[in-house]
């Protein structure tokens, strides 16, 4: 819901609020959002008076918060969103090298169209993957982030390792920023390729399901114990975290989770698993249909209603833990809390406006081809190639990044022109996805009052402004950005 | 927008509340479904869908006031959406906006 008061020049028009949106928390009780994206929780009786504007209504935080429309700081509310938006003025900082199809894991829900570890013809050349990191330093952001994916990219070592090395030397020659990051499954990880990647300061992600028996179930190794190894692997990065002493900063590993239907009962035995490891993050991140998950939509699937009741499980379950002092943080309110609680950008390429297809991340395939985002080369994989935007050996960089498809996608997630999005509370901290909805319904648009990723979003931005609203839970997630913050 | 009692499949799209952009941009979105086929009426825009369904016809008709929404929006935002898309698109190239 939102208003816009007249634009009429009469004294009568300087009142009341400036445009508003607003979303029904309780029966009783609303959150109300602004622009620049701040926030307040108003009775919804008192809606109307906010509304009206006058003396009546306007405390300090209203005033403060920029909810009195003739009480305006202009520059402070500015600079408030330009600090949340200020990706606008970065260009891609993630790309997304696909290392290989190969994969030696058969999970229920592989989004990423992985082949079996035998298939032929599907590595990304040593030559190529240097051709990546070329057209990824060609970007402005002054943060360059290269992510290795597969498939499992252990699978094709050598590229990696050269990919690794020059990427590095172009950085130090360079003088950019470099993060690199590694996603394995870590069937295939030694001592050897552990040494080299922390000697390199490669940042080390895998997969965990949750215990041993529902992640064997999701993610299915033909080698033997996938989740065994998974936790041998985590705690050998976790033991190299903890026992550095200067040098090449070691970082803490993580670990991603992918939530399917058989996820959804069992929340407390995978955060439970995720405390048992020690690992202080996890990211409950939807499924999405597409690619392979869509055609096995039906057994893996759920809709936006289940996980927005497990989403609101899981947050109560991790708090619970904090208050007995296990130090466990979900990733997406992590992100979500940096824009709401904070005001700054968390990087999150999946809910910005514009959405980060190619102008925030690009995504390059084995053969070289370079797609919007990793979800717009899963469309690729599916048959259709809408997203791909060039290939990084005959493509300069500038026809990439205002290629249609690139401008597509800018315009398509411009909440601005989104009528359902424009008029929600959430939408200072919310972003559409066109793959998504191109996928789903047939438009990049899409149709947000029947789109089930909308709906998802409004759930768990509902489950956080309600926990903030609540004083103990409210200061018990701000918590979790505190440091953030600093 | 009102059902044709004597063809029940076409769906009349009034021009005081569609535009005929609108509908045929619904039609496209729709046409990896159904191809649905429109001609000018007076007075509006008609849409048949071969094998329209009522769900299916629902729909259709959602789509259509989507994409209507989505033009008024346009026009009334075309100023403040721009900046954002070509500040996005200009700082990607490398250019300041």
């Amino acid at each position: 819901m939102a208003s816009r008061p007249a634009r009429k020049k009469s004294k009568k028009s300087q009142a009341g609020a400036p445009y508003v949106a607003w979303e029904r928390l309780a029966p009783d009780s609303l959150v109300v959002t602004n622009d620049p994206g701040n926030h307040v929780f108003v009775p919804a009786k008192e809606l109307p008076a906010l509304l009206a504007g006058g003396k009546k209504t306007a405390s300090e935080e209203l005033l403060a918060k920029g909810f009195v429309r003739d009480r305006l700081d202009f520059d402070g509310l500015c600079e408030s969103w330009r600090t949340r938006n200020a990706y606008l003025a970065a260009g891609p900082g993630l790309h997304i090298l696909v290392l290989t199809l190969r994969c030696n894991h058969g999970c229920s829900y592989c989004q990423s169209g992985a082949g079996g570890a035998d298939a032929k013809g599907t590595d990304m050349p040593a030559s190529t993957a240097r051709q990546c990191v070329d057209f990824a330093f060609q970007s402005p952001n002054p943060s360059i982030t290269i992510e290795f994916q597969g498939g499992e990219p252990l699978l094709n070592w050598d590229a990696l390792k050269e990919a690794v090395s020059y990427a590095r030397r172009r950085a130090a020659a360079s003088g950019r920023k470099l993060r690199l990051a590694l996603v394995s499954n870590f069937a295939l990880m030694t001592e050897e390729k552990a040494a080299f990647l922390l000697e390199n300061e490669v940042s080390i992600c895998t997969s965990l399901d949750g215990p041993a028996a529902l992640h064997n179930a999701n993610r299915a190794y033909s080698g033997g114990d996938s989740h065994g190894l998974t936790v041998k692997w985590l705690r050998y990065f976790q033991a190299k975290h903890d026992s550095q002493k200067g040098g090449v900063p070691v970082f803490k590993p993580g670990a991603l989770l992918t939530v399917t239907k058989r996820s959804l009962p069992r929340y407390k035995e995978i955060i439970d698993e995720y405390a048992r490891l020690g690992l202080e993050e996890i990211f409950l991140r939807p499924l999405a249909p597409l690619g392979y998950a869509r055609t096995k939509w039906d057994e893996i699937g759920y809709d936006a209603a289940q996980f927005t009741a497990f989403y609101r499980k899981s947050l109560d379950y991790i708090l619970s833990l904090n208050r007995k002092g296990v130090p466990l943080r979900e990733k997406m309110a992590v992100m979500l809390l940096e824009k709401i609680v904070n005001a700054r950008d968390p990087g999150f390429l999946d809910s910005r406006c514009p959405c980060g297809a190619a102008i925030g991340q690009l995504a390059y395939n084995f053969d070289g081809d370079i797609y919007t985002c990793d979800e717009g080369r899963m469309a690729a994989w599916a048959g259709d190639p809408i997203f791909r935007v060039g290939n990084v050996r005959t493509s300069k960089y500038r026809d990439i990044v205002t290629s249609d498809a690139a401008k597509a996608c800018a315009a398509a997630s411009n909440l601005e022109t989104q009528p359902y999005c424009h008029r929600c509370a959430y939408r200072p901290f919310c972003g559409v996805c066109p793959v998504y909805n191109y996928e789903v319904q047939g438009s990049l648009a899409g149709n947000m009052p029947s789109n089930d990723r909308c709906a998802l979003f409004k759930g768990i931005f509902g489950t956080l402004f309600s926990y903030l609203k609540t004083p103990g839970k409210g200061k018990e997630l701000a918590k979790w950005v505190e440091n953030e913050k600093k | 927008m009102k059902r044709n009692k004597a063809r029940p499949a076409g769906l009349f799209f009034s021009s005081s509340v569609y535009s005929e952009e609108a509908v045929r941009l619904a039609a496209f979105v729709f046409s990896s479904r159904e191809e649905v086929k429109t001609s000018k009426e007076a007075g509006g825009v008609r849409a048949v869908l071969p094998a329209g369904t009522p769900e299916l016809e629902g729909a259709f008709a959602n789509e259509v006031l989507n994409q209507q929404c989505r033009l008024d929006l346009a026009k009334k935002n075309s100023k403040v959406a721009n900046i954002i898309v070509t500040r996005a698109l200009l700082s990607a190239m490398g250019e300041r906006g």
